[in-house]
């Protein structure tokens, strides 16, 4: 049990079963919060992190039903005995999707629906709406129409809303998790505010590491529906081998800053510079660093020439305008070759999406051409142009259709009239390698959203196409999962030749698998290069919004040169070293 | 197509959603009981005025514009060769104006006269129809779904909780539209041909996106009823009303022109036929 004095929250051995289900989401959580302090809690999907939020806001079991045991105090209020509206007053709860959570039809609407429902007066509600605006930044989009707001302004809008009614206690369930890097630097700094200005409990469920390396007091994980680590985030992280276990990525700032034995542990670039320019890390240790040792284990970071062949696909001066008008690409270009790994990178509203549209044909340009092997395909249709050209969606619950995995994965090859042997071993081929061969029978909607994911991206490549467009394929999953999608697309690349094109926002995705990036900004390609040529350009980076991994930035502060991996930056510090070392015996 | 509110600062826009409510009301009955196109078409010019002034985006309602224009031309040329009213001001409402089969074609030619009377009856149907779509689309225009609840609401007894279904399902519409044509693409990308099949076929081909569909959205609904709760929706009878309208003078000079032309109307046209064919 994790102890502070004067708790704001506190859970004593709380174990909770979702009605009808066996199986325990919350199994003995013990955890004291106090007043004004900021914790981050991490853990796989389905470590019982959502369930644990909406214990704390009493959505559970009031609102969502099942056997909760254990005892709930939060700022001196029983939720269960009080209710979820009275709690709202005390707990705010943000979600991951914005989308979901925003009423109004105007910004100034949406967050003025908290306090209206609490039958504040008109002049208390408009004093909350105008501190909330202001302190979320929305100055000037009260009048705006939420749908139309950038992801990061509707996160912004949801925790206005919920900061409007002054609770003192703000829970965030992964509010970052479809943001763009924009977006999530936008809410984080938010948080940041919140916790730090105006004094507020954060409780943050989170995936992505780096960014509450910083802002979290303490930090804890979660798997199962327990908490196996918890304390600083210096304790925390410097249990590598345990977060490695439980699939939570370590940031690479910690990583390298454990592989060169710092005397203190980094979390930001400025502390890691800090500390090799002072030398406070252990040379012996950097001796023994393993330069070959990834993140993701192996496979080989840097570029594989493949553009000494044809191109295999083109999009040629790409222009496209949607029917309300706004003008998606803008004479975009790009040439793939076989076998390639890409990545496509830029903020939301870039064009990547509509660009990787057209190359199945499911968007016809206004202008410009597509060619696959060197051939004009733009009459072509889709239902032909699927058994060349796969495209998995960002949301697997958008392209399952079937009552079984199984024939999920008939789908695809049935339509395109693939021989019926062939199609037969195919699926069996692919259910071993995704993992799911034991869940055949299941209704896909009962697989997790990771499994999801895979047999959405499976049921394409049952269909065995050459090139397969995967769009945001780690969107709200953990890193295990993320790593599990991404291994398996290298496979298909490296065994069976396939060309993989990628969408996607996450930097440290891009620097472990992209063999190339291109960079898209206002519908257009305005830059592409291997990782480390396009991180090395931070005007760039500037353009497309992009935000490269610390580890990059701090390989570039210390040597001016872009590293990808804790463990290349460790080396080059071990080779600048034994060089220092040189030159002084000289 | 009809036009999605867009938040505006115009005059229109500014006006008590109850002011508006009641223009497009008035509107609408003056339009159902003229039948005089001359006074038709005077009521159609202010209601175009009134969508200048909220800075209506006319050219997204081409299509139905068109779509309309054929319509109700059919229906002009056939209330005009069916149907013939009595025209208070016109000396001769039997004269023919023309043959839907003209002369010149033999044998079955001159057929179908189109009478002058029947022609000004079917331009005035049209009118109706165009006079009453402008306005409905105005109103959408410059009325959020929100301020339509906050006239439900202040009905009598009506829970705001009911207005507030009202509004949700309203914007629920567009977000089941954006899923079917993901659903539509991600079918299409797994070599679904929705144009190639029989009747039969077509409809299997589209019925297997309704699971995924209905799944979707009460999963959405599922979390927009916690984010709701969250956000203590139902915790006070007293919702307080966001904006706690007041009628200021533009206000009341609306009602007072839309319930006085109404009234006006409806008098004129009961005693001096005015407005009347």
């Amino acid at each position: 049990m994790f102890y502070l004095e004067p708790k704001i929250v506190s859970l004593k051995d709380v174990t909770f079963s979702y009605k009808g289900s066996k199986r325990q989401a919350l199994r003995g959580v013990s955890l004291d919060v106090k007043e004004g302090e900021c914790i981050a809690i991490l853990g796989p999907t389905g470590a019982g992190k959502s369930t644990l939020a909406c214990v704390i806001n009493g959505t559970v079991p009031r609102f969502i039903e099942g056997k909760l045991t254990g005892d709930v105090v939060v700022d001196g209020q029983i939720p269960n005995n009080v209710g979820t509206a009275q709690m709202a007053s005390r707990v705010g709860l943000v979600f991951g999707d914005p989308d979901t959570q925003l009423f109004g039809m105007t910004v100034e609407e949406d967050v003025a629906f908290g306090p209206a429902n609490l039958g504040f007066d008109y002049e208390t509600i408009m004093e909350r709406i105008t501190r909330a605006i202001e302190d979320m930044r929305l100055q000037g989009l009260e009048q705006r129409a939420p749908h139309r707001l950038s992801g990061g302004q509707k996160q912004a809008t949801a925790i206005a809303g919920v900061y409007a009614m002054l609770p003192k206690i703000m829970v965030l369930d992964e509010p970052t998790s479809m943001l763009d890097p924009e977006g999530k630097a936008r809410v984080f700094s938010i948080i940041r505010d919140l916790n730090k200005s105006f004094g507020m409990t954060i409780i943050l469920i989170e995936q992505e590491v780096d960014d509450i390396l910083e802002l979290a007091d303490r930090v804890f994980i979660m798997k199962s529906g327990e908490f196996v680590l918890g304390g600083t985030p210096e304790e925390v992280f410097a249990a590598v081998d345990e977060l490695k276990e439980v699939g939570i990525r370590v940031p690479s700032i910690v990583e390298f800053g454990n592989l060169i034995g710092a005397d203190k542990t980094p979390f930001s670039v400025e502390e890691a510079v800090s500390t090799v320019k002072s030398g406070a890390w252990n040379k012996a240790i950097v001796g023994d660093a393993p330069i070959e040792d990834r993140a993701a284990p192996g496979l080989s970071v840097g570029s594989e020439s493949t553009q000494d062949t044809a191109p295999i696909l083109e999009a040629v001066d790409l222009e496209f305008r949607y029917p309300l008008g706004v003008k998606a690409l803008d004479g975009a270009s790009l040439e793939v070759y076989p076998g390639e790994f890409v990545a496509i990178v830029g903020q939301n509203g870039a064009g990547k999406t509509t660009l990787t549209r057209h190359f199945n044909g499911l968007l016809r340009p206004s202008a410009g051409d597509i060619r696959l092997f060197g051939k004009s395909v733009l009459d072509e249709p889709t239902a032909s142009l699927c058994a060349t050209v796969g495209y998995v969606f960002q949301n697997p619950d958008e392209q399952l259709f079937c009552d079984t995995v199984e024939d999920e994965l008939r789908f695809g090859p049935m339509n395109i009239g693939m021989d019926k042997d062939r199609m037969e071993e195919s699926v069996r081929d692919i259910l071993l390698d995704i993992g799911l061969d034991k869940y055949r029978q299941v209704w896909p909607r009962y697989l997790t959203k990771g499994e999801r994911q895979r047999l959405a991206l499976a049921s394409v490549v049952a269909m065995e196409p050459e090139i397969l467009i995967v769009d945001e394929p780690t969107t709200g999953l953990d890193w295990l999962e993320s790593l599990q999608i991404l291994d398996y697309l290298e496979r298909l690349r490296k065994e069976k030749g396939k060309t993989i094109l990628i969408i996607t926002h996450d930097m440290n995705i891009v620097s472990l698998y992209a063999k190339r990036v291109v960079v898209m900004a206002n519908g257009r390609v305005v830059g592409e290069g291997t990782p480390r040529e396009v991180f090395s350009q931070p005007k760039l980076m500037e353009l497309a919004y992009l935000r490269r991994p610390q580890i990059a930035d701090l390989s570039d502060t210390l040597w001016g040169e872009v590293l990808l991996t804790p463990h290349e930056a460790a080396d080059r510090l071990k080779r600048s070293s034994s060089t220092n070392r040189e030159v002084a015996g000289k | 197509m009809i036009v999605e509110y867009e938040s505006k600062q115009t005059p229109i826009h500014r006006l008590d959603p109850r002011a508006k409510f009641m223009w497009v009301v008035a509107t609408i009955i003056i339009s159902i009981i003229w039948t005089d196109p001359v006074y038709l078409f005077g009521l159609g010019v202010f209601t175009v005025i009134i969508g200048f002034m909220g800075d209506f985006p006319w050219p997204k309602m081409k299509g139905t514009f068109m779509f309309l224009l054929i319509v109700t031309a059919i229906i002009t040329l056939i209330q005009g060769a069916t149907y013939l009213p009595k025209v208070v001001w016109l000396a001769n409402p039997e004269r023919v104006a023309f043959y839907l089969i003209p002369r010149w074609i033999p044998v079955i030619g001159p057929a179908w006269p189109l009478r002058i009377g029947g022609l000004i009856y079917g331009i005035c149907m049209a009118l109706k129809v165009f006079v009453v779509l402008i306005a409905i689309s105005v109103f959408g225009y410059v009325t959020s779904p929100s301020e339509v609840v906050q006239i439900i609401v202040r009905l009598p007894f009506v829970s705001y909780k009911s207005g507030f279904v009202v509004s949700a399902a309203s914007k629920f519409v567009p977000v089941i539209q954006m899923q079917l044509a993901t659903l539509r693409d991600a079918e299409r990308s797994k070599g679904v041909d929705f144009d190639s099949g029989s009747f039969t076929e077509k409809v299997k081909k589209t019925t297997s996106m309704l699971v995924p569909l209905f799944a979707n959205a009460l999963s959405m609904a599922d979390t927009m009823a916690l984010a709701m709760e969250s956000r203590a929706f139902g915790y006070s009878k007293n919702f307080t009303l966001i904006r706690p309208y007041q009628m200021q003078a533009s206000d009341w000079l609306m009602v007072v022109f839309s319930v006085g032309g109404l009234v006006a109307s409806i008098v004129c046209l009961a005693v001096f036929k005015l407005g009347a064919l």
